[in-house]
């Protein structure tokens, strides 16, 4: 089992016929993720690797059952495309557009909220559950870095999520789902509203988040903990540490403002709830080891 | 992009939010100019876009001639480069108040953010003080609705005719963080004068960067950068920021780069400038070295862990780099990701010693910068 994902989810790909979307379908599919259509406005009746493709997702939802849908769309335009997908009825959306305007993430995560659904992204390479199933951008086939296991990971970044999970494959463990929330100020979905998914899904053992400076995500991911909602254990690890203040470095999203967001702030409140911190990413798989995580 | 006060005043005039009369100058010889249309005392106040002025003795109360010719000296001779003063009309002052706009991303909404105790630090007093904070919530969809704005400056207790003039600041505030795509719209401190009419002491507006396609209004100059380097980057698009340290950075990747930042400081070296390279121009390597070698550094590093952009593009531009560039100082690199095979063969093919482990890479730049290897 897997959370979010798996090779049963039935995946639709809007922006299906760009370079980017047809490049990575292709990916998703060799993976093994069901992707069963695509739409990009005006190219109905064409095909990518066998799937057909529509002019809008309401066309497609007629042909196909969809449960997700993949966002290869540029930051300008993403709003409308998931105002799209939300309005079809989809509930789970990852989009990788890197530039969203910040007003519009706002209205994407208050739709988000107001559908119930879940929007991952922007500025992510998506979600994945090795050997399984993918949404997004992965370098999969690296057996070194992606590797199925037993650890949930949740990643505000894109190359820093490369290195670490190679780090925890290192210390001979795998991952169950990763689902990266994006580096942008406003994700469509923050960490603590995975946690209840990680909590119940036979698989994880463990959770490792990759946060950064900025913002108060992590903090509440040690909320969750101290409230109950995640009781399985944790280790983070965190970019930024010695950032000079004051500096924006990193992630729009990793500026300290409003007096919150040090790293300091999020390992003091982490550190309390008894979830452990690492120094440097390669800390992350012997802190694994240090809570008893099991191998398998 | 955070503007200068002086555009920020600019543009809440234009939104009918009232300012002081001022006149910016850009050299001495202004000077006489400004003070013929604003009327002593005046305040002098430096254009740069660091925060903690008043600490810094970078705005002047004048209420002389004279003394005003000496402050506009020395200001425009300050080690800070200044190149722009404002010269404003001093107010005569009974209280100031905290207005501002920005985005709460938990609840995916806008923030209108209040306090009567103006003036100071907005970040102590939350701390301090959270109780004497006002907090509004505003839905985008709707923007700031007139009840919104009325409720909070009655809460603040002040006369009707001034808390009429509040109602008009936070709407049109309201409307500049609409038209600007504005991650932040600041106004500490709120002066209520003497009296009783309300002016803005103060401006800050940050324009949302991903946004900047559509606010062409306010480009950058080159006069604004403090170096070359930093110029570059920024017409390249390139994140980059110049420190006074050894190594060089040139990662791919907020989150990568920042780490390496930090290890580098673990392992006891210094980092002359951040340089992130990944995402949309992992096909940037030439210019990217280029950046590079205009900072005076004693070894470049570069580490990377890219899936879309691709270990084996970024090598090749790499080694591009090297041969037309023929750089003047070592270069550790250690390049993974997508086709890190063949991206380890074209380095090696160019003469480089690719390193896979981005501890190792960081411990040996260390050791470069420090002069322990040769």
């Amino acid at each position: 089992m897997s959370i979010f994902i798996d090779q049963k989810t039935q995946v639709l790909v809007q922006g299906i016929t760009g370079s980017e979307g047809s490049f990575w379908t292709k990916h998703m599919i060799e993976l093994g993720t069901q992707v069963v259509c695509g739409v990009t406005p005006g190219k109905e009746g064409q095909f990518v690797e066998g799937k057909p493709v529509y002019n809008s997702v309401k066309e497609a939802t007629k042909h196909h059952k969809i449960e997700a849908s993949m966002l290869f769309v540029p930051p300008k335009l993403t709003k409308d495309a998931v105002m799209e997908a939300l309005n079809a009825g989809i509930k789970k959306i990852v989009t990788i557009a890197d530039g969203i305007p910040l007003h519009d993430m706002v209205l994407i995560r208050q739709a988000a909220i107001e559908h119930d659904a879940f929007v991952v992204g922007g500025n992510t390479s998506g979600v994945i559950s090795p050997k399984l199933a993918m949404m997004g951008s992965f370098p999969y086939w690296i057996e070194r870095v992606y590797k199925k296991g037993n650890i949930g990971v949740m990643t505000r970044s894109g190359s820093l999520t490369n290195e670490v999970t190679a780090m925890i494959v290192e210390a001979g463990y795998g991952v169950s789902t990763l689902i990266g929330v994006g580096g942008d100020p406003v994700p469509g979905t923050r960490f603590a509203e995975f946690l209840p998914l990680y909590e119940t899904d036979p698989e994880t053992q463990a959770i490792v988040i990759i946060g950064e400076l900025g913002g108060t995500m992590e903090e509440d991911v040690a909320d969750a903990i101290k409230d109950g909602i995640l009781t399985k254990p944790l280790v983070a690890f965190m970019g930024g540490r010695t950032a000079p203040k004051g500096q924006k470095m990193g992630h729009a999203g990793a500026i300290i403002s409003g007096g919150k967001g040090s790293v300091e702030d999020k390992i003091k409140a982490l550190t309390q709830v008894g979830a452990l911190v690492a120094e440097r990413p390669r800390m992350v798989g012997k802190l694994l080891e240090q809570l008893k995580v099991p191998k398998n | 992009m955070k503007l200068y006060e002086y555009q920020a005043k600019q543009v809440f005039k234009e939104a009918h939010i009232p300012i002081p009369n001022s006149l910016l100058i850009e050299n001495e010889s202004e000077l006489s100019e400004a003070l013929n249309q604003i009327n002593l005392p005046c305040v002098i106040k430096s254009q740069v876009l660091s925060g903690g002025r008043g600490k810094a003795g970078l705005i002047s109360f004048v209420k002389t001639k004279e003394k005003a010719i000496s402050e506009v000296n020395r200001l425009f001779n300050h080690e800070m480069k200044i190149k722009r003063l404002l010269v404003e009309q001093a107010i005569d002052i009974k209280q100031e108040i905290y207005v501002s706009i920005t985005v709460d991303p938990l609840l995916a909404t806008g923030l209108l953010i209040v306090s009567a105790e103006g003036g100071i630090d907005i970040e102590t007093l939350a701390v301090t003080q959270p109780d004497k904070i006002i907090k509004e919530p505003i839905d985008l969809r709707y923007g700031l609705m007139p009840f919104q704005a009325s409720q909070v400056a009655y809460s603040l207790g002040f006369s009707p005719s001034i808390t009429k003039e509040l109602i008009k600041v936070f709407m049109n505030l309201y409307q500049v963080f609409v038209t600007y795509d504005a991650e932040l719209v600041e106004i500490n401190p709120l002066f209520i004068t003497q009296n009783d009419t309300v002016v803005a002491g103060d401006g800050k507006l940050m324009i949302d960067d991903n946004s900047m396609f559509r606010q062409k209004r306010f480009e950058q100059l080159e006069a604004d950068y403090k170096t070359e380097a930093e110029f570059d980057a920024n017409q390249e698009g390139i994140p980059f920021i110049q420190f006074d340290g050894d190594i060089g950075l040139m990662c791919a990747g907020a989150g990568l780069t920042t780490t390496v930042y930090d290890l580098i400081h673990y392992e006891g070296g210094t980092v002359a400038n951040y340089l992130e390279f990944g995402g949309p121009n992992y096909k940037k390597a030439v210019k990217a070295m280029e950046i590079c070698l205009k900072v005076p550094s004693k070894v470049i590093l570069i580490v990377t862990f890219g899936t879309i952009a691709r270990a084996d593009v970024m090598a090749e531009g790499i080694v591009d780099a090297i041969k037309r560039l023929k750089p003047d100082r070592p270069i550790v690199t250690c390049i993974r990701g997508t086709n890190e095979i063949e991206a380890v063969k074209m380095l090696r093919e160019a003469g480089l010693e690719p390193l896979f482990d981005t501890e190792e890479a960081v411990r040996k730049a260390v050791a470069l910068a420090n002069g322990g290897i040769k």
